[in-house]
């Protein structure tokens, strides 16, 4: 994920941008003559043809590559969706899902996909079963409004992703959406039972259900984090869960940022599992703090937001051996959210950090990437020597009792050199979270931004199992071509650019 | 063939026969390079695999078209990675639950699963049987704890998916398409899992219910307990005279002590009788655990079937199965909508078609655990079978062209 609001391209990196849209492009008469079939589909309204409309999705959250659609349509219904993608279908178009754009790999670039579908005006709940725990929501649904419409049930849909109040469900099963909640309850995969999926050739499929046995492979676990390239996602079947009956929010200032991640391990090892464990490093917790004038301490090295929830018989004890075990490990100090607006108030502040931090640079890129939690002292180790080796200022908020590190970079864009060692620097902390045994992502997925270092953990006999998997929902390769692995087409050419995946 | 071989050994052999079908052949390679090459050379001569760990779970699963080879993971036993910090661990797919779950214990953890058969399960079996245990209602399943496995490929090459970390979406999630796919896809050889810190104070509370109706309503009325409560399962079986309602609580001890007072307060006001009260490693819990626990293999039956439903008509079914068919043991849980029971019964084929009737009247799923051998040819193993049946044909096609691995064993008999 990268902010240049300033509109850097990869044509200022590498100088093909052209290639990129011509790959995307669609011939003036098959872009005309497929329009017409999606307006018979959808309706004139629904169909964005003009350059200033399809510019809106040019990119999602990760902006360092960018490619104008030819065509960008919004049905509203399954039906639709697949009418839509049959007529693609006949004409040979592949095509891009598309959710509320919020993704951080690139997953919805349209380069080698000239067709956008987006989901937007697919935002209806079709049923609410409370005393089964069931919602099936459609893919167009942002996250935030399922649990915001079964909540005086006193149940909550629990994976939520800093992205909640505009990502959608379907963007969050394609891409198995995590989020600071995931360390006790499980990620978005957790949480769905069934999908309604149209695949590449129109066919709409129904994969799982609302109970748990349904007979054969499980599909459903399968389409999470497929990022698109399946098919579509048109609804998904979502289990939800009781509010937990009390909750301990807990602020825990450092001197150090090893002291704070020595902590992490320290707590998971005494044997609790809390709701939530993340880090704030000293540079987030300026920038936050300049925002949103929560009260952190300014001068501290690090600070970790520890949440407890579960019944409130044995909450306050839990609490009490959070606050000892951070004790130990050299806390400053302990504080405990008083009420309700001051946890919201701290986590306003954790889930917004990101958009802090654009007061202290020009430009800035998250990684994302993951370690065993024993060795985020390690990683964090290397990012700091990564950071003083290419001279660049980095910050660290991150999911902590996960492993799963979120560096982020900043720098300014004018700076030719110093946007290479951003990418060098970037490189170099992936490389280290597989060495540490690792991952190369943990929840904004492989896109366009990490095929290469998807090789990293995976080799060529594990990627033709992957390939040989995604043929049998989508043979012909027209279901979000380009992402998650080197196309044959792309592979050479696109080495340059996407390097700049390490933004 | 790679590693030790027992082709001569009929007893051996028959000890893995599925139905009538006696393998020709048991392998049992020591290594997943072993492994690996085993499968690559079966699949050149073009005979059948059935990948097995010790076989006490091969009843599952439609009859194999043909059966030449029984490989056995049983001798890749090693541990290869348990970091109790991290909460995870990484296992051969040879080594048996009960192993695990005693490495794990001297560390404090558990994988809150409590599967069937420990000591006879390998943990490639609780994959690929997808062995959801009696916790499946309140901790969760397989698929929820498996983060990453290595498995060999029907063209016998070593692949992966997953990692070691418990946050990971680095390519796709083909750990879900190994849980329950019984071998039909590839050989799981490693399997890496989340572990959980066990709980520090457990309580094993049972009830006898008087009778069954009764047993099921307040089964029904005890799900709702928080999550202190683990399990909570009506079990009925030849040593009971009345259905035993079981709630298995833990987490911290203030929070089991006050789950504990509200269940046997509640449980006052009924017409129960008060069966246990213990931790549960006491005597009497942990029988009844372990009962509870194996109940789906170690039940006298001709037939043991599980049906699943939504939790709202879990009772409804329940009751149908457990009265019709008068099922000789049974285990009921209210939080997953799901029933195992077990059928003593002369007419076999009539009790499978009688559970058949009741699951379509319930909107249940079905999934046949036990059934005679002379009904090994006919029985439809699962119903209703799905509607993406044709897409899993095409993954089947896609991953095992030849049909090397289990042909005919999984739904639909692919």
């Amino acid at each position: 994920m990268c902010s240049n609001a300033r509109g850097a391209r990869r044509a200022d990196y590498c100088g093909n941008v052209a290639r990129m849209s011509i790959r995307g492009a669609l011939d003036p008469s098959r872009r005309e003559r497929l329009r017409r079939e999606l307006v018979a589909v959808v309706g004139a309204d629904a169909v964005l043809a003009e350059q200033a409309d399809l510019r809106v999705y040019e990119c999602d959250g990760y902006t360092i590559e960018r490619s104008v659609p030819s065509l960008v349509v919004l049905p509203a219904t399954t039906e639709q969706v697949a009418r839509v993608v049959r007529a693609a279908a006949t004409l040979e178009v592949p095509f891009v899902p598309r959710g509320a754009g919020t993704g951080l790999s690139g997953g919805c670039l349209s380069d080698e996909a000239p067709l956008v579908i987006c989901t937007s005006r697919m935002r209806r709940i079709r049923s609410i079963d409370l005393p089964n725990l069931r919602v099936v929501a459609e893919a167009g649904v942002v996250n935030a409004s399922v649990s915001r419409a079964v909540r005086d049930a006193g149940v909550h849909y629990v994976p939520d992703p800093s992205s909640q109040s505009a990502c959608t469900i379907g963007g969050n099963v394609a891409e198995n959406s995590g989020g600071p909640h995931t360390l006790k309850y499980g990620v978005t995969t957790n949480h769905v039972l069934g999908v309604e999926l149209v695949l590449a050739d129109g066919e709409v499929v129904a994969l799982g259900g609302a109970s748990e046995d349904v007979a054969g492979y499980d599909l459903t676990g399968l389409v999470c984090g497929s990022e698109g390239t399946f098919g579509i996602v048109t609804a998904a079947t979502l289990r939800l869960a009781p509010v937990p009956e009390a909750v301990t929010t807990m602020l825990a200032v450092f001197e150090t940022v090893a002291d704070a991640t020595a902590t992490v391990s320290r707590i998971i090892a005494c044997g609790i599992v809390p709701a939530a464990l993340e880090m704030m490093d000293r540079t987030i917790v300026q920038a936050v703090e300049a925002a949103f004038r929560f009260g952190f301490p300014t001068d501290a090295g690090a600070v970790l937001i520890i949440e407890l929830d579960g019944p409130a018989a044995g909450l306050r004890e839990l609490a009490a051996r959070v606050e000892a075990v951070c004790g130990e490990g050299g806390a400053r100090s302990v504080r405990i959210a008083a009420d309700e607006n001051e946890r919201a108030a701290l986590w306003k502040s954790r889930k917004r950090a990101f958009g802090a931090v654009g007061r202290l640079a020009p430009n800035y890129c998250t990684q994302d990437g993951v370690v065993p939690r024993t060795r985020l002292p390690e990683i964090l180790a290397r990012i700091e020597q990564a950071g003083a080796r290419h001279d660049l200022r980095i910050g660290n908020v991150f999911h902590a009792g996960d492993g799963n590190i979120h560096p982020i970079i900043l720098f300014d864009e004018r700076d030719r050199a110093q946007t290479a060692r951003v990418l060098e620097a970037g490189r170099e902390i992936l490389r280290a979270c597989v060495e540490l045994g690792g991952s190369v992502t943990g929840e904004h997925g492989i896109g366009v931004e990490k095929i290469e270092e998807l090789g990293l953990t995976f080799g060529a006999d594990d990627l033709e199992l992957m390939r040989r998997v995604r043929a049998a929902f989508d043979p012909q390769g027209r279901a979000n071509p380009g992402k998650i692995f080197p196309t044959a087409a792309g592979c050479v050419e696109r080495r340059a650019p996407r390097r700049q995946a390490a933004l | 063939m790679s590693g030790p071989t027992e082709i001569g050994d009929l007893a051996a052999r028959r000890a893995l026969a599925i139905a009538d079908h006696v393998p020709g052949m048991l392998v049992t390679p020591d290594s997943r390079a072993a492994l690996a090459a085993s499968v690559g050379e079966a699949a050149a001569r073009g005979a059948t695999i059935v990948p097995l760990g010790l076989g006490a779970h091969r009843g599952i699963g439609q009859a194999p078209e043909r059966y030449d080879v029984a490989l056995s993971t049983r001798a890749l036993a090693r541990v290869v990675d348990y970091a109790p910090a991290d909460m995870t661990v990484t296992v051969e797919s040879g080594v048996t639950l009960a192993a695990l779950e005693t490495l794990l214990a001297a560390e404090g953890q558990w994988l809150p699963l409590l599967a069937p058969w420990p000591s006879r399960t390998t943990i490639g079996g609780l994959v690929a049987a997808d062995l959801s245990g009696l916790l499946r209602g309140g901790q969760g399943r397989v698929r929820d704890y498996v983060i990453g496995v290595a498995m060999v490929t029907a063209q016998g090459r070593e692949v992966r998916a997953g990692g070691r970390v418990v946050k990971n979406v680095a390519g796709y999630d083909l750990m879900k398409l190994m849980i329950g796919s019984l071998g039909t896809l590839a050989v799981v050889t490693e399997v890496t899992m989340k572990v959980r810190p066990r709980p520090e104070t457990t309580r094993v509370i049972a009830f006898a219910c008087g009778e069954r109706e009764g047993g099921l309503r307040l089964a029904v009325h005890l799900a709702n307990l928080d999550e202190v409560a683990l399990a909570v399962v009506l079990l009925t079986g030849p040593d009971h005279d009345e259905p035993a309602l079981c709630c298995i609580l833990g987490g911290v001890a203030a929070d089991v002590t006050t789950t504990r007072a509200r269940v046997l307060r509640e449980m006052r006001e009924e017409a129960t009788t008060l069966l246990c009260d213990e931790p549960a490693d006491g005597a009497v819990a942990g029988a009844l655990v372990a009962e509870a626990r194996d109940l789906a293999r170690a039940a006298a039956g001709e037939i043991v079937v599980r049906a699943a439903t939504l939790r709202t008509r879990g009772a409804a079914l329940a009751s149908d199965l457990l009265a019709e068919l008068a099922a000789s043991s049974a285990l009921f849980d209210p939080r997953a909508g799901v029933v195992t029971v077990a059928v003593v019964t002369a007419d076999p084929a009539g009790a499978i078609a009688r559970a058949q009737a009741i699951a379509a009247r319930h909107e249940a799923t079905l999934t046949f655990e036990r059934w005679p051998d002379a009904l090994a040819q006919t029985i439809e193993v699962w119903s209703p079978l799905p509607a993406s049946l044709p897409l899993m044909r095409r993954i089947k096609e896609a991953l095992d062209p030849a049909r090397t691995l289990a042909p005919g064993r999984f739904v639909g008999r692919l």
